[in-house]
């Protein structure tokens, strides 16, 4: 058992490093990171886990960071958009997204790509029907969707290019 | 959206949680998965001083019992549930339920315990409280309704979709309390009354649902309908389990359970009989589908009109029934 009260040092694994940081138990993973790491790319939205604007993967699985107590990120893994790419290297999802004009005010774009990513690692060549269930939960108030599943097809058709 | 300030015990078991729960020494509340709760804090609906947190607590993988049952833990993911092979060839009717419920990262985050001890809902209940609606309605101990306005009692729906799914299956609860832990039928666990949807006594825990084996015959399916898949929740939700006889084509029992129109999950057992002891028709699914439709009266909710969600149901019991037997009325 382990207990919470006020203020306390704990230790965050994010993009591949390592901190110690003071937070309040009711500190969600999403204050954490844009308000003290200054990791402003993952999106403040609804706050509620209705828009997926902050989602972040955990582990490799998207997660909403809205909902999630940063007390109880300590034993995984999180990966922001931060983190997504090694340097000034996009990724093939990045570029995707960029190329086919899926990005507009840019809101949604960390979630949306961070989602991407998960799905293409778990399943390199989804169906439209699959792609469209793995970003149900991702509101775009801009490109509207479609330009996003043909991002999604072209990432996942590049990905599975460079492999085989 | 900020939370209110709190203070948070991570456990190591549901057994602990459930000591810790039973006796508080200020305002305490348990915490699964987060995803409905924490909501539900940050708009002032939940104020608990203390946090009981089962986020340490390991899921245990479903098992399959020797005589055919399945037993999962009420810590699983909703995911987890969707994805297991066990759940998929012994129960797809939950793991459908299970895929229904939000969005995949939502899915990744709540657990199954969490589902069927959901709160129930209202369109002008869940909603931030403090510039809107300054007095409290009945479900904040207030004494008036938003909704209804001239209404004597809270209208507010239970929601949660794996309910229904696991009460066609006749699925029992374990559940872990300070006086005393034993299972009880999943159906047993919900009181129809909105102020507080779920029978649970104070330190109680749900810790397994079990389910009962499955015949050889059983066709089973699942139906959410909502205008916004991923979004939103259920306008109606519909489960059915049929037991056939050997020739695959006569129906020996039927469990419908229905979802969102009440405040709690319920059996149209009319219906039920008349699937019940004769041959599955096209005719006979219509019949049941309009006696489902006569026998429940479905609260309005979220914008959706009671004659909405009754034509909405009785569409949705056909479309649930011709999925389960779907292959067969071709053989
Ligand atoms: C955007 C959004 C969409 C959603 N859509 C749907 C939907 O379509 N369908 C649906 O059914 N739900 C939906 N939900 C609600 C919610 O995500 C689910 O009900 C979820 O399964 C809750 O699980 P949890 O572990 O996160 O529960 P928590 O939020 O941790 O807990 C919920 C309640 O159950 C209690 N509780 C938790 N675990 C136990 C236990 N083992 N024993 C006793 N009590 C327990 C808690 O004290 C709390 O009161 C949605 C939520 C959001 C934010
Ligand atoms: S239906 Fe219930 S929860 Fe909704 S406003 Fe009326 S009293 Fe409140
Ligand atoms: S900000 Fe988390 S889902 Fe909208
Ligand atoms: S690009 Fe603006 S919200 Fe999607």
């Amino acid at each position: 058992m382990v207990e919470y009260t006020g203020k306390r040092l704990i230790q965050l694994n994010i993009n591949g490093e390592q901190f110690s940081l003071a937070v309040e138990p009711q500190e969600t993973l999403l204050e954490v990171l844009r308000n003290q790491l200054g990791l402003t790319g993952t999106k403040d939205g609804c706050g509620t886990g209705e828009c997926g604007a902050c989602t972040v993967l955990m582990d490799g699985k998207p997660q909403l960071a809205c909902l999630l107590l940063a007390i109880d990120c300590q034993q995984v893994k999180i990966t922001t958009i931060e983190g997504l790419s090694t340097g000034r290297q996009l990724t093939s999802v990045q570029e995707a997204f960029l190329e086919e004009g899926a990005v507009q005010c840019g809101f949604c774009t960390p979630g949306m790509v961070l989602a991407t990513s998960a799905l293409l690692t778990e399943n390199s060549r989804p169906s439209e029907k699959e792609i469209k269930k793995a970003l149900e939960g991702h509101l775009c108030r801009c490109t509207g969707y479609n330009k996003i599943i043909s991002a999604v097809q072209q990432a996942s058709a590049k990905m599975t290019r460079n492999v085989t | 959206m900020r939370l209110p300030k709190f203070s948070c015990v991570k456990v190591a078991s549901v057994e602990e949680a459930s000591r810790l729960l039973a006796q508080p020494d200020v305002e305490t509340c348990l915490s699964a998965g987060g995803t409905e709760l924490l909501p539900r804090m940050k708009y002032g609906l939940s104020r608990p001083q203390k946090l009981i947190s089962l986020k340490g607590v390991a899921a245990e993988a479903p098992v399959l019992g020797e005589d055919g049952s399945i037993q999962l833990h009420a810590l699983m993911t909703l995911s987890a549930v969707a994805a297991s092979h066990l759940v998929q060839e012994n129960a797809p009717v939950l793991a459908a339920a299970a895929a229904a419920v939000g969005s995949n990262e939502i899915r990744n985050m709540a657990t199954l315990g969490g589902n069927l001890c959901q709160d129930s809902r209202c369109l002008y209940y869940n909603q931030p409280h403090d510039f809107q609606f300054t007095a409290p309605c009945f479900k904040r101990g207030g004494d008036q309704c938003y909704f209804i306005p001239a209404g004597k009692k809270c209208r507010a729906v239970f929601m949660a979709d794996t309910a229904p799914a696991l009460i066609s299956l006749g699925a029992n609860v374990y559940v872990v309390g300070p006086v005393g832990s034993g299972s009880i039928p999943l159906e047993k666990l919900y009181s129809n009354d909105p102020l507080r949807p779920v029978t649970l006594a104070s330190g109680e825990i749900l810790s397994r649902i079990i389910i009962p084996a499955r015949p050889m015959q059983r066709v089973e399916a699942f139906a959410k309908f909502s205008w916004r898949p991923g979004f939103e929740f259920s306008a109606v939700s519909v489960a059915v389990v049929l037991d056939l006889d050997e020739d695959r084509q006569t129906c020996r029992s039927a469990r419908l359970s229905v979802g969102s129109i009440a405040a709690g999950p319920l059996r149209p057992l009319k219906a039920e009989a008349v699937l019940a002891g004769g041959r599955l028709s096209d005719k006979v699914i219509t019949a049941a589908a309009d006696q489902a439709a006569a026998e429940i009266h479905p609260v309005p909710h979220h914008g959706y009109s009671r004659v909405y969600l009754t034509e909405c149901l009785r569409a949705q019991v056909r479309r649930v029934l011709h999925s389960a037997i779907g292959p067969l009325a071709k053989t």
